[in-house]
């Protein structure tokens, strides 16, 4: 018989539409597909995570909510926001950012504990970008609270977190959806799922201004590596795009059964083909 | 059959000088392109030689765009719009673009696309939706304009009804365009934007964000073209060992030294897929 491909299952940066994971998640379990590997991106780094240290799909749900609420970005960075409008008065450097993340920290560790990826069930690489060159950062050990965090630092709102002796921030700047690692990786099966950054059609302020330009950047590189690793790439991508009818935006948590469902649905639509490379 | 030869010209503000270099270097060789195509600071380049403009022409002019004070007053426009005191919008830059516009509008006058002797296409970016926006025709200054509008720093501009910003946020190196348009040997010039380690305002910071995306892109989308286009692309990438500022115009002669000597190690080359 011949050997079982490897599946490996990458999840983009999408912020909380990212909970579409967990949607697709109970679609694979349903048909009794494992999964071999995980990588995770930004949003997508808390779902691969859970997934990786055996959560239940229950307790993914009910975390989404505890970790990714409007709490985590009602402390301002008082300091950063007072650095915008004199910035002879403050430091510029890879702190900057409009929110403090004590609270999204207290949240991530509350969930995550001390865990390491030493704990992971299901080999885990969690992608982040170093904020000085721009270079893909790929995490695969030390604590999972610091990759996360790192991987989730979106520009402008939260500062780069220090893992080592770098700083790091979102992943989504060098590599949105990371298949090129289940590809270095050697995975026959790499089921891929992405989301574009929303973009608001109206811009208020200098910082909605970045926020929107970082959001089509986000998504043209996005676009690009993706069309890269579909052309190099000879193995099968699947793409599961989740399809939303409405407009999804940072923290819309009670959106999430809606996400989750269109997870769930994206996944059955490629099913029949997952089935079959799996078994062929 | 004459191949045709393309030259792309990336983004990169006044490190596209190096541009000159290359085409001092082409010249020598008798070597004519066929088709131009220019992305941000590229777009000024590929219209200048597109338009048949001589080097010591094109020379003055880079000398005379980048001076300091055309990005003179975004630390006060920054803190006016921080505060409230002013509106920013998606029409809004920190940088009034009048002298911008003198300096494009004394270089390209009223010349429009049908007057280049060359086929000229410019590279700008959708501002709502981030595609890819080819201009081929009407005035040269106001696809120079658009193509060369860096976020955040110029506003936005807006040809036929749409708002476009720097080419160099979809496609900082656009070899497409060369390769829909039926570039046989495409020359691509490229740069990645310097990245500074230290930072000391807002726009700093955004700036060095943008810079980390666009050398992403250009590094991802190059990759891709290289991948599926199997007509030859030959890339120049001129090194520049010293950092260089989007403005440092007393760099000129080095950058555009630098510039030629990318493209004299790519000669030989691009001579043997001429010939054959």
């Amino acid at each position: 018989m011949a050997k079982k491909p490897r599946v490996a299952l990458i999840v983009g940066s999408g912020s909380v539409k990212c909970a579409a994971a967990l949607g697709l998640w109970k679609a694979l379990d349903r048909a009794g597909i494992p999964i071999d590997m995980l990588v995770g991106c930004s949003g997508g780094s808390l779902y691969t995570s859970t997934m990786a240290l055996g959560f239940s799909l229950d307790e993914c749900i009910s975390y989404t909510k505890a970790l990714w609420n409007e709490k985590v970005t009602a402390e301002k960075n008082w300091k950063a926001l007072l650095g915008m409008v004199f910035p002879k008065l403050f430091k510029f450097d890879h702190h900057f950012g409009m929110i403090s993340d004590r609270q999204m920290m207290k949240n991530l560790r509350q969930v995550f504990g001390n865990k390491t990826f030493q704990d992971a069930k299901i080999p885990l690489t969690i992608m982040t970008t170093d904020f000085y060159t721009g270079e893909q950062v790929p995490l695969t050990s030390g604590s999972i609270v610091d990759a996360i965090r790192a991987s989730i630092a979106i520009p402008f709102i939260w500062g780069a977190h220090q893992v080592g002796d770098r700083f790091l921030i979102d992943g989504a700047a060098s590599d949105p959806m990371p298949v090129d690692i289940a590809i270095k990786e050697g995975a026959e099966v790499i089921l891929a799922m992405g989301f574009q950054a929303p973009l608001p059609s109206k811009v208020r302020s200098v910082s909605r201004y970045a926020f929107h330009v970082n959001g089509i950047m986000t998504n043209n590189l996005y676009q690009s590596n993706f069309a890269f690793h579909n052309a190099v790439h000879h193995a099968e991508i699947i793409p599961i795009f989740p399809q939303f009818d409405r407009s999804i935006r940072l923290f819309d948590t009670d959106q999430i059964p809606y996400v989750i469902e269109q997870g769930e649905k994206a996944a059955e639509e490629q099913m029949p083909y997952i089935q079959k490379l799996l078994n062929s | 059959m004459k191949k045709n030869l393309s030259i792309v010209i990336g983004s990169g503000s006044i490190l596209c000088a190096a541009s000159l270099g290359l085409m001092k270097a082409l010249k020598r060789e008798n070597i004519q392109p066929d088709l131009l195509v220019g992305c941000s600071g590229g777009s000024l380049y590929a219209a200048a030689l597109a338009l048949g403009y001589d080097p010591n022409t094109i020379h003055e002019m880079t000398v005379d765009m980048y001076k300091n004070d055309i990005v003179e007053g975004y630390t006060s426009n920054l803190r006016a719009a921080m505060s409230g005191e002013t509106r920013f919008n998606e029409s809004s830059g920190l940088v009034d673009d009048k002298i911008l516009m003198e300096r494009l509008q004394s270089i390209f006058d009223e010349k429009t696309f049908a007057d280049t002797t060359i086929p000229l296409y410019i590279v700008a970016t959708d501002f709502y939706s981030g595609e890819e926006v080819v201009l081929s025709s009407g005035r040269i200054v106001d696809a120079a304009r658009a193509s060369s509008a860096i976020p955040m720093i110029f506003p936005p501009w807006t040809i036929n009804g749409r708002l476009l910003v720097d080419g160099a946020v979809c496609n900082p190196l656009p070899v497409d365009v060369a390769i829909k348009e039926g570039g046989d040997v495409i020359i691509a010039i490229g740069f990645e934007l310097p990245i500074r380690r230290r930072m000391n305002s807002y726009t700093a910071v955004t700036t060095h964000f943008n810079s980390l995306y666009m050398n992403n892109i250009l590094k991802s989308t190059f990759a891709f073209y290289n991948a599926v286009h199997h007509a030859e692309i030959i890339p120049v990438l001129p090194k520049f060992e010293k950092q260089i500022g989007g403005f440092d115009h007393h760099q000129l002669p080095y950058i555009i030294d630098q510039g030629e000597k990318a493209a004299e190690e790519q000669l030989p080359y691009l001579k043997k897929l001429l010939e054959n």
